[in-house]
């Protein structure tokens, strides 16, 4: 009885409407996905980097990325500027950026690269699946399956993806998490391997984060209490120490909410799609308004003519 | 009904359909650029920016402005009201030709436009573009349907093919009375499906940038966007049927339909109140109307937004400003210029990647979006010239 009524409900919900163009709840279409513990990831430990860039060149070398000039900001800068680029890049997967945090005056270099999220937005976005969180944690881009549509650059929050501008037959281009180079073979990422300092830390998801509790409860002077990337956006799996005075938001890692960004369009998408009731419903409505019409203009002997309101 | 519509059969070639070769020729010029050399070659776009003004004008607005055939199929078809059936077919044929349009904006706009049809292979259900991409397709093919009775009225018993295909005749004729009989026994099927397709698209395209809830401004980022996106279509529907009406009779040197539209238009203070009762409730539900007052752009572009959706509200609801061809045309124009730019704040102007990040669209960008408006418009001469689309003058 109760089952009944609720399934009565939901369908005149539709039928006013109002479920078929969905408003939504908050309330997600799926819980929330659990990250998997064998899922590799990585530990940027931004109080120990130096910002030799070794990392950035390693990857560059990596993934056989060609080297960029930045030659075209004389416009910018007035002369032509001979250093690494200032942002992410079809050409660039990982950049390091000295950072300053307003309030207290620290500088700190942070490398920045895709971040492998738990619940991906770009895995949401993607039309047809181009984007997939792969079983050993990295979210991995296939160009044959893209169309190019860009939208994944639009969902993800920490704007990652970047594409090939000037190519004619243009892909996604984003950090692999040296998926298929290195990881498969046993390897850590080429980043990790070429850091002189410790800053970077490769390992399953799980053991990052135990290694980084350690490393703040071993110097709660030096280091910010949380780790980011533990809960942001879902989780991710590219972690993040900071300096005690330093905030997240300062190194350009912004406050975001614990909540995957894709949980609004996803239950929305849930809701007009749920086992087509809502579609079928409103089909069902219009389609007896308009017999009805028909019906009574017959009966009034105005067929195919108009009455009076 | 008595009066029939009919091919215009008017001189083809006039100065205006240089201009619109003109504009399609340059369009074509930058296409060349695009395809061959990147977007890096034509478009401003750029990391924080990855959709510009062919998706938030070609695609976004494409779609809001075609919403004149769902809501006069709808209106006149579902709700019965036949004394304005002489505006079913050219809002249809519109409609079709904005589709159309749409889905060759996406074609250009698409990095691997070779690869278009994998939306229709491989399925991720949770992207709001999966259920974009299958409304457009699926809808672009119900007004396919829904135009082919003019086609079959046009050449049914008078199939006449040139030199050798003559042998055809008799083989397109039979063709063309099946079409018949096939649009008259499923035509209402169609048109209920058209209308239900409109309300998924529309609103869909609502849902699209609520994906990136840290870069959409708060005036525009709402649960509700889906049912604001519908509603507003909803309203630009009759605003743009008078629109084109009144230009098509100024062009083709009609008689204003001015007695139709003006009866018609008086269901838009009915759907634009809908749709302003519904913003303002979710603006102030929200609490986020203080920001449309902060002066930053995204304020005054929302305010600019508003008032050209509110003013034609208040203006159309007096008998008087509806019967007088000007005022109604220039209040039209106004909800369509609203919804547009409820469009490109929600695609663009709202989107603030952070400050080092601006986008501007480039003549290029702009060449080829006008060559597209030129060619719909184009298609919508030949159409109307060639086939009984308008009704006669009476
Ligand atoms: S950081 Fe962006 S690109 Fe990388 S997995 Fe997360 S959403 Fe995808
Ligand atoms: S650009 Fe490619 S990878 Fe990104 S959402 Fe579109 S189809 Fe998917």
């Amino acid at each position: 009885m109760d089952i009944s009524r609720r399934k009565f409900l939901k369908i005149t919900a539709a039928a006013g409407g109002t479920a078929a163009c969905s408003v939504a709840t908050p309330a997600q279409a799926r819980g929330p996905k659990e990250p998997d513990p064998n899922w590799y990831g990585m530990l940027n430990d931004s109080t120990r980097c130096i910002g030799c860039k070794a990392c950035q060149v390693a990857c560059k070398k990596e993934n056989k990325l060609e080297a960029e000039s930045t030659l075209g900001d004389r416009e910018q800068f007035g002369q032509p500027i001979y250093d690494s680029p200032r942002s992410l890049s079809e050409n660039t997967y990982t950049l390091i950026k000295l950072h300053r945090d307003e309030q207290s005056g620290e500088t700190t270099f942070v490398k920045r690269q895709c971040m492998h999220c738990v619940d991906a937005a770009c895995q949401s976005a993607c039309i047809v699946g181009a984007l997939k969180k792969q079983p050993n944690g990295a979210v991995k881009y296939d160009a044959d399956m893209c169309m190019g549509c860009r939208y994944c650059m639009v969902a993800c929050p920490f704007n990652i993806p970047q594409f090939e501008w000037q190519k004619a037959i243009p892909s996604i281009k984003k950090c692999t998490l040296c998926s298929e180079t290195r990881l498969d073979k046993g390897q850590p990422t080429a980043c990790t391997s070429a850091c002189p300092a410790g800053a970077i830390t490769f390992g399953k998801r799980n053991d990052l984060l135990q290694i980084a509790r350690e490393r703040i409860a071993a110097e709660p002077g030096r280091y910010a209490e949380t780790i980011y990337g533990e809960h942001e956006v879902g989780g991710t799996g590219v972690f993040y120490l900071s300096k005690k005075k330093v905030s997240y938001a300062a190194l350009g890692l912004p406050d975001f909410d614990y909540r995957p960004v894709s949980g609004l369009t996803e239950s929305i998408q849930h809701r007009i799609f749920q086992y087509f009731i809502p579609p079928i419903a409103v089909y069902g409505v219009l389609g007896a308004i308009m017999v009805y019409n028909q019906r009574r203009k017959k009966n009034a002997g105005i067929e195919g003519g108009d009455d009076e309101y | 009904m008595s009066i029939k519509a009919a091919p215009l059969h008017q001189k083809f070639v006039t100065p205006n359909l240089w201009i619109l070769l003109f504009f399609m020729g340059s369009g074509a010029v930058f296409a060349y650029f695009r395809f061959f050399h990147g977007f890096g070659s034509v478009t401003n776009l750029n990391p924080a920016y990855p959709f510009g003004v062919w998706i938030a004008f070609d695609v976004a607005c494409g779609v809001a402005l075609a919403a004149g055939g769902f809501t006069t199929a709808a209106i006149v078809e579902i709700f019965g009201r036949d004394k304005y059936h002489a505006l079913v077919r050219p809002a249809i044929l519109t409609a079709f030709i904005g589709y159309f349009l749409v889905g060759l904006a996406v074609f250009f706009d698409l990095g691997k436009y070779y690869n278009i049809w994998h939306a229709l292979v491989y399925w991720n259900g949770t992207s709001v573009l999966f259920e974009v991409a299958w409304c457009v397709m699926l809808y672009l093919s119900v007004l396919a349907i829904e135009n082919l009775p003019n086609v079959v009225e046009q050449f049914k018993g008078n199939v006449r093919l040139p030199g050798p295909l003559a042998a055809l005749n008799g083989l397109a004729d039979w063709l063309l009375h099946r079409l018949d009989w096939f649009c008259n026994k499923t035509m209402a099927f169609f048109v209920i499906a058209g209308v239900v397709l409109s309300f998924g698209h529309q609103s869909s395209l609502g849902t699209m940038m609520l994906i990136a809830p840290y870069k959409l401004h708060e005036l525009w980022y709402t649960p509700l966007s889906p049912l604001l996106f519908l509603t507003s279509a909803v309203s630009v529907g009759i605003p743009m049927v008078v629109f084109e009406g009144t230009l098509a009779a100024k062009f083709f040197g009609r008689k204003p339909e001015t007695e139709l539209l003006s009866g018609i238009a008086k269901y838009i203070p009915l759907f634009l109140g809908t749709y302003l009762l519904l913003r303002v409730g979710d603006l102030a539900y929200r609490g986020v109307l203080a920001s449309a007052f902060d002066g930053s752009l995204q304020g005054n572009a929302f305010l600019l937004e508003f008032a050209l959706f509110a003013v034609p509200y208040f203006l159309l609801k007096r008998r008087k400003i509806r019967r007088n061809p000007t005022t109604l045309f220039l209040c039209s124009l106004s909800v369509i210029l609203a919804v547009v730019l409820n469009r490109f704040n929600v695609f663009l102007i709202g989107m603030d990647m952070g400050p080092e990040w601006s986008y501007f669209p480039s003549v290029g960008e702009w060449a080829v979006t006008f060559a597209f408006v030129a060619f719909g418009v184009l298609l919508y001469k030949i159409a109307v010239n060639y086939l009984p689309i308008l009704e006669k003058e009476h």
